[in-house]
C-alpha cells in the first residue's frame, strides 16, 4: 500500500470517479498543480462504471442545456483527445409521451431545446413507432426526439481519464480513503486519509453518492440525498433500436448498446433503503421486465443476462452542486449528479475547476451554487426529465 | 440407438464466434457456454444442449452467414490475425466515426426478436413458501432431502437444474437465478428466484436453503483451445447421452477423479491421458486396463486442426520434450468449479480454497455458512466424493432441524492450503510465449489473452477492473468458462495470491432469463415482503 508522495497538494480531490478524474484532468491541462486524488475502492467502482451511458442535452433550463451541449461536443473529440474509444453514437434520446397532457409537458421542454438552437423534434405516434419498431400502439401518442443526443460506454471514458491525468502528473491512489479534514478558522488545510494526512488548501468532494457521507466528515451538512438505482442487461441482439428511449411517468429508459445488448432502467417503486447499496432486487427484475415487455413485447422472448445496481447523488432540485461551501473554505463541491454525472461532467467539471483557480464562471450560484437549498425551497428546474 | 456408435451424429458446428466468427462446437454440454446457441420457433438464444440436438426445430441464429459451418464473416478471423481493438481503434478519421459505428455494431448480437413470432406468453408463474428449499438434487441434495424426511420435516421443496425432483415436490429443470440476502425476522427470509424450463418463473419463500449445487468442468487457456473439439468431461457426457458422437479418439486432460470418470466411460475411445500434474493411482491402474498411455506432469502446448481438432502438442514440465498426440477431441477434466454464485449472491462469506483453486463458502463443521439459515453441502462445501458429500448432506439437515446458530468456527482462511497447482502450470506455459497470437481468454465475447496481458501491462489490477476493461465474463456464460483461468493469470502477473485479485459480483440471474418469465412475476413480488 502506498502512500502519497508529497506531503502538501495544491488539490485534493476525493473520488476517482468520472467528476473527480475529469476535475483533475482540467486542473492539469492549466498547469495547477500537484494534484492529488484519492479514491477507496477500484477505478470504475461507483456510479461511473455503473451507468447508462445517456448523453442528452434535452433539459429545461438554459444554463443546463449548455452544459450539456458543451459535454457533448467534449464526447465528440473525446476518443482522439484521450485515446481511448467510448464508441459515443449520436443517435438521439426520444422521450415517450403516453398522452396529451405528457405531450403537452414535453412541448413545453421542447420549445426551451429549440430555443437554445438543438434540433429538437415533436414527433407524432407513427414517427414514434418508425423510431422503436415494435413498439405498442397504445404506449406512445407522440414524444420530442434530439437527434444529436446519444449514448456512450461509460469504462472507456473512465480509463481514457485514469491515463490522461497520471500522464500529466496528476497522482491517483487507489484503495484509500479520504477519512475527513483539517482545518483552522473556517479553512482547509488538510485532507486526512487511510495512507496519512496532507497538506491541502483545497480539497474536491467528488464522491458521488457517498458525497454526503463526506461532506459530514468535514462537518457539514448537505441536502444531498443518496438512492440506489437498478439497471439491466439483455443477451445482445442484432441491431434494431437506435435512440435512448425514456418515459417520464415511471423513468423507464432503455437502449441498445454497440454491442447489441438491450441496457435499462426505471425508477423504483419506493425509495430504496441504502443498506444494500450496490446489491440488485428481484422487484426491480419483476418491474423492469414488466414495463419493457409491456412497451416492447417483442422482447418478451428476450433474456436477461444480468442485472446490477449503483447509487445516484440526488439533490432536492436535480442539479448537481458545483462550488466552494462557504462555511469551510477550500472545500468544493462537485457532487450531487444524480443521474446525470456522465452527460454534465466534461462541461461542469471545467467550471469548478475554473472556480479552483479562481476565475469567473457562467453559472449561477442560485442555481448551481452549495448554499441554494438554504434560501427556502427551491425551485423544482427538472421535474419533468428525472430518471431512472 | 442400437449396437454401439455406427452411424451416430458427429458433433455438429451450431455456432461461430462473437467476433472473430470462429467456428465453434458444443463445449460444456450443460447449458452456460455460447457454442450451441440456436433459435427455436418460440425462442430465441437456446441451448441446443438443454434440447437433447434434435435434428428439427431448431435453427441457427443470423449471427452466421450464410450458415454456421460455412460463414463468410470467418474473414474476419482471417483479417484480423492479432485482433481487432476496439478499446483504442477506429478514433481516426473523425468523419469516419458514425462508418465505423454503423459497420461494427451490425456485427453485433445473435439474432432479431422478431424473427421468433409470436413472442411466446410466458405461463403465469409459480409461487410457494417452504420450511426448506433444497437446490441441486444430486447425491448431496438427495441425501438431506431423504434425512429431512426421515425426520419428519415434510414441508421441503427441491429444485434442479436437470432433473425432476425425486418427489415431484416441484418439477424439473428448475435452474434458481437470485438468492438475495435474507430478509432479516421475515417468516420467510429468503426468496429465491428460479425459472423453469424457459417460459415460466418460480419464486420460493423460504426459511432455511440448502445449496446442494456441485460443480463444473473447467475450460483451459492454449492456443486454439476454442477448436471444435475442445470439450469438458459434463460436455462430453452429455453429447454421449444425447445419442451424438462427441469422438472417435480422444485425449483427457486430468489426472484425478474425474478423468477417472472418463477414461471408465470412453476408455475404449481415448488415446492418452494427459495430466497438469502427478496421474492419480487409481486413474493410472484404469488407464492401463484400456492400455492408454499416460503423460503426467505436462502442459497442452498447442492444438492442430483448423475447423477441427486434429493434435494436440503437449510437452512434459520443466522443458522436457514436446510430443504431438493425434486425436479429434481434448476432454477437459482437470479442475471441478464448485457453482459457488448463489453463495457470492446471499452475502456469505467466502473463501478461496487453493485445493481446488476456487471459491467456496466458509463454513462451520454441519454446513453452516455466514448467513443464518443458509447450508451448503457436497461438493460445494468442499466434500470429496460421493460419501462424503451425502454425509454433508445429512449432517445439514440435522443441523438445520435442531435450528443450528451460523457456526462461529468456519473454515480457516485458505493461506494455510497449499498453492494451487494450476498456477504453477499456468506459469511455466505463459513463460514460452510470446504476444498470445489469438488465445481466447473468453470464448463467449472472444476477448483475447494479449488484450489481458496488455490490460494488466497498463496499469489496470484485480479481476472487478480486468473484466470492465477487456469485457471478459460479461458474455453469456457469465463468466463460468473465462474468470478462473483469469484470476490464476492475474494472480501471477500481479504477484499477489488469487484472494487479492479478487472475484466478480454475481450478479442475478444466474442464467440468463426471458424479459416474459421475469415480468410475470411483478405482481407476487411487489408485496412488502419483497421489498428487501
Ligand atoms: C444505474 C445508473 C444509471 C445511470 N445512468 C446515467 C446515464 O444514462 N447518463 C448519465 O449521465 N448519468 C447516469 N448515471 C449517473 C452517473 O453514473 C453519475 O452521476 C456519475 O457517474 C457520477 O460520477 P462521480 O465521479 O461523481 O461518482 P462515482 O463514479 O460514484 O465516483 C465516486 C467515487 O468516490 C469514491 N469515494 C467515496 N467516498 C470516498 C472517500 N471517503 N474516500 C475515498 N474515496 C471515496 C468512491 O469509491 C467512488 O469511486 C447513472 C447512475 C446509475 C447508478
Amino acid at each position: 500500500m502506498s502512500a502519497p508522495i508529497r506531503s502538501e497538494y495544491r488539490v485534493v480531490i476525493v473520488g476517482a470517479g468520472v467528476i473527480g478524474l475529469y476535475t483533475a484532468y482540467h486542473l492539469a491541462r492549466a498547469g495547477f498543480g500537484p494534484v492529488l486524488v484519492v479514491d477507496r475502492g477500484f477505478l470504475s467502482s461507483g456510479a461511473s462504471g455503473r451507468n447508462g451511458g445517456g448523453v442528452r442535452q434535452q433539459w429545461e433550463t438554459r444554463a443546463t442545456i449548455r452544459l450539456a451541449r458543451e459535454s457533448v461536443l467534449a464526447y465528440r473529440r473525446f476518443a482522439r483527445d484521450f485515446g481511448v474509444n467510448p464508441w459515443f453514437r449520436q443517435s438521439g434520446y426520444l422521450f415517450l409521451a403516453e398522452n396529451e397532457t405528457e405531450l403537452e409537458r414535453l412541448r413545453h421542454v421542447h420549445e426551451i431545446v429549440a430555443g437554445e438552437g438543438l434540433p429538437s423534434e415533436i414527433l407524432d405516434g407513427s414517427r414514434v413507432a418508425r423510431l422503436v419498431p415494435g413498439i405498442t400502439p397504445t404506449a406512445a401518442v407522440g414524444g420530442t426526439y434530439l437527434r444529436t443526443d446519444g449514448t456512450l460506454y461509460p469504462f472507456p471514458v473512465v480509463w481514457g481519464l485514469y491515463e490522461a491525468v497520471r500522464s500529466m502528473g496528476v497522482e491517483v491512489l487507489l484503495g484509500a480513503e479520504a477519512l475527513g479534514v483539517r482545518s483552522a478558522d473556517g479553512r482547509l488545510t488538510g485532507v486526512a486519509t487511510t495512507r496519512g494526512t496532507v497538506a491541502t488548501r483545497t480539497c474536491v468532494n467528488a464522491a458521488g453518492g457517498w458525497s454526503r457521507d463526506f461532506s459530514e466528515r468535514a462537518g457539514l451538512t448537505v441536502a444531498n440525498a443518496p438512492t440506489r438505482h437498478e439497471i439491466l442487461a439483455t443477451e445482445p441482439l442484432k441491431p434494431f433500436l437506435d435512440p435512448m428511449v425514456v418515459r417520464a411517468r415511471d423513468g423507464l429508459y432503455f437502449s441498445q448498446t454497440m454491442r447489441g445488448e438491450i441496457v435499462g432502467g426505471i425508477s423504483p417503486a419506493t425509495r430504496q433503503p441504502l443498506t444494500s447499496a450496490m446489491a440488485s432486487s428481484p422487484a426491480f427484475l419483476a418491474r423492469m421486465a414488466s414495463a419493457l415487455v409491456r412497451v416492447l413485447p417483442s422482447l418478451a422472448s428476450v433474456g436477461v443476462l444480468r442485472a446490477w445496481s449503483g447509487l445516484y447523488d440526488d439533490t432536492p432540485d436535480g442539479l448537481p452542486v458545483l462550488g466552494e461551501d462557504p462555511r469551510l473554505r477550500g472545500f468544493v463541491h462537485a457532487n450531487g449528479f444524480g443521474g446525470h454525472g456522465m452527460m454534465l461532467a466534461p462541461s461542469s467539471t471545467a467550471r469548478v475547476a475554473r472556480m479552483i483557480l479562481g476565475e469567473r464562471v457562467d453559472l449561477d450560484p442560485a442555481e448551481f451554487g452549495p448554499r441554494r437549498f438554504d434560501l427556502g425551497q427551491p425551485r423544482r428546474f427538472t421535474e419533468a426529465l428525472q430518471l431512472g | 440407438m442400437t449396437n454401439g456408435r455406427k452411424g451416430r451424429r458427429r458433433l455438429p458446428i451450431l455456432q461461430r464466434s462473437i467476433r472473430y466468427h470462429r467456428p465453434r462446437a458444443p463445449f460444456c454440454g450443460i447449458g452456460y457456454c455460447t457454442n450451441c446457441l440456436v433459435r427455436t420457433d418460440q425462442r430465441l438464444n437456446v441451448r441446443a444442449c438443454r434440447e437433447g440436438f434434435p435434428t428439427e426445430g431448431i435453427r441457427s441464429t443470423s449471427h452466421a452467414w450464410p450458415s454456421p459451418r460455412h460463414d463468410l464473416w470467418g474473414l474476419l478471423d482471417l483479417l484480423f490475425p492479432r485482433g481487432i481493438d476496439t478499446l483504442r481503434g477506429f478514433r481516426r478519421p473523425a468523419w469516419a466515426a458514425p462508418v465505423y459505428q454503423r459497420i461494427v455494431r451490425s456485427l453485433a448480437g445473435y439474432d432479431t426478436p422478431e424473427r421468433v413470432a409470436p413472442p411466446p406468453v410466458p405461463r403465469p408463474p409459480r409461487v410457494c413458501s417452504t420450511d426448506v428449499l433444497v437446490i441441486g438434487s444430486g447425491t448431496s441434495g438427495t441425501a438431506a432431502v431423504d434425512e429431512l424426511r426421515t425426520r419428519g420435516v415434510d414441508s421441503v421443496v427441491v429444485l434442479d437444474r436437470d432433473r425432476a425432483a425425486n418427489d415431484g415436490a416441484m418439477p424439473g429443470r428448475t435452474t434458481a437465478i437470485f438468492l438475495p440476502p435474507p430478509i432479516p425476522r421475515a417468516a420467510y427470509p429468503f426468496r429465491v428466484l428460479a425459472s423453469e424450463g424457459s417460459d415460466r418463473a418460480v419464486l420460493v419463500s423460504s426459511r432455511r436453503v440448502i445449496v446442494a449445487t456441485g460443480g463444473y468442468d473447467a475450460s483451459l487457456l492454449f492456443p486454439g483451445n476454442d477448436r471444435p473439439g475442445v470439450m469438458t468431461a459434463d460436455g462430453a457426457f452429455s453429447f454421449e447421452r444425447a445419442g451424438l458422437e462427441p469422438f472417435r479418439r480422444a485425449i483427457a486432460f486430468g489426472g484425478g477423479d474425474r478423468a477417472l470418470e472418463v477414461v471408465e466411460k470412453f476408455g475404449d475411445r481415448l488415446i492418452a491421458v494427459v495430466a497438469p500434474g502427478e496421474i492419480g493411482p487409481d486413474l493410472a491402474r484404469a488407464a492401463s486396463d484400456w492400455a492408454i498411455p499416460l503423460y503426467p506432469r505436462s502442459l497442452i502446448l498447442g492444438a492442430g486442426g483448423r475447423s477441427r481438432l486434429r493434435s494436440i502438442q503437449i510437452r512434459a514440465r520443466s522443458f522436457g520434450p514436446k510430443q504431438t498426440l493425434h486425436a479429434d477431441a481434448l476432454v477437459l477434466a482437470h479442475r471441478r468449479i464448485p457453482h459457488a454464485q448463489l453463495f457470492f449472491q446471499a452475502g456469505a462469506r467466502m473463501v478461496w480454497r487453493s485445493r481446488i483453486g476456487g471459491y467456496l463458502p466458509a463454513v462451520d463443521a454441519r454446513g453452516a455458512t455466514s448467513v443464518p439459515g443458509l447450508y451448503a453441502i457436497g461438493s460445494g462445501a468442499g466434500a470429496v466424493g460421493p460419501d462424503a458429500s451425502r454425509e454433508s448432506g445429512r449432517t445439514a439437515a440435522r443441523a438445520l432441524i435442531e435450528g443450528a446458530e451460523p457456526g462461529v468456527d468456519l473454515t480457516p482462511p485458505a493461506s494455510t492450503e497449499p498453492f494451487y497447482e494450476m498456477q504453477g502450470y499456468y506459469r511455466e506455459l505463459l513463460a514460452e510465449h510470446e504476444g498470445f497470437a489469438k488465445w481466447i481468454a473468453c470464448p463467449c465475447e472472444d476477448i483475447l489473452l494479449r488484450e489481458l496481458r496488455r490490460a494488466s501491462e497498463a496499469g489496470y489490477e484485480g479481476i472487478e477492473v480486468i473484466k470492465r476493461y477487456t469485457g471478459l465474463g460479461t458474455g453469456l456464460c457469465q463468466g463460468r468458462y473465462c474468470v478462473p483461468d483469469a484470476v490464476l493469470l492475474l494472480s501471477i502477473w500481479e504477484g499477489r495470491p488469487p484472494t487479492e485479485v479478487g472475484s466478480i459480483t454475481q450478479r442475478p440471474p444466474l442464467v440468463p432469463t426471458t424479459l416474459g418469465q421475469l415480468a410475470e412475476l411483478e405482481v407476487p413480488l411487489s408485496t412488502p415482503e419483497a421489498s428487501g
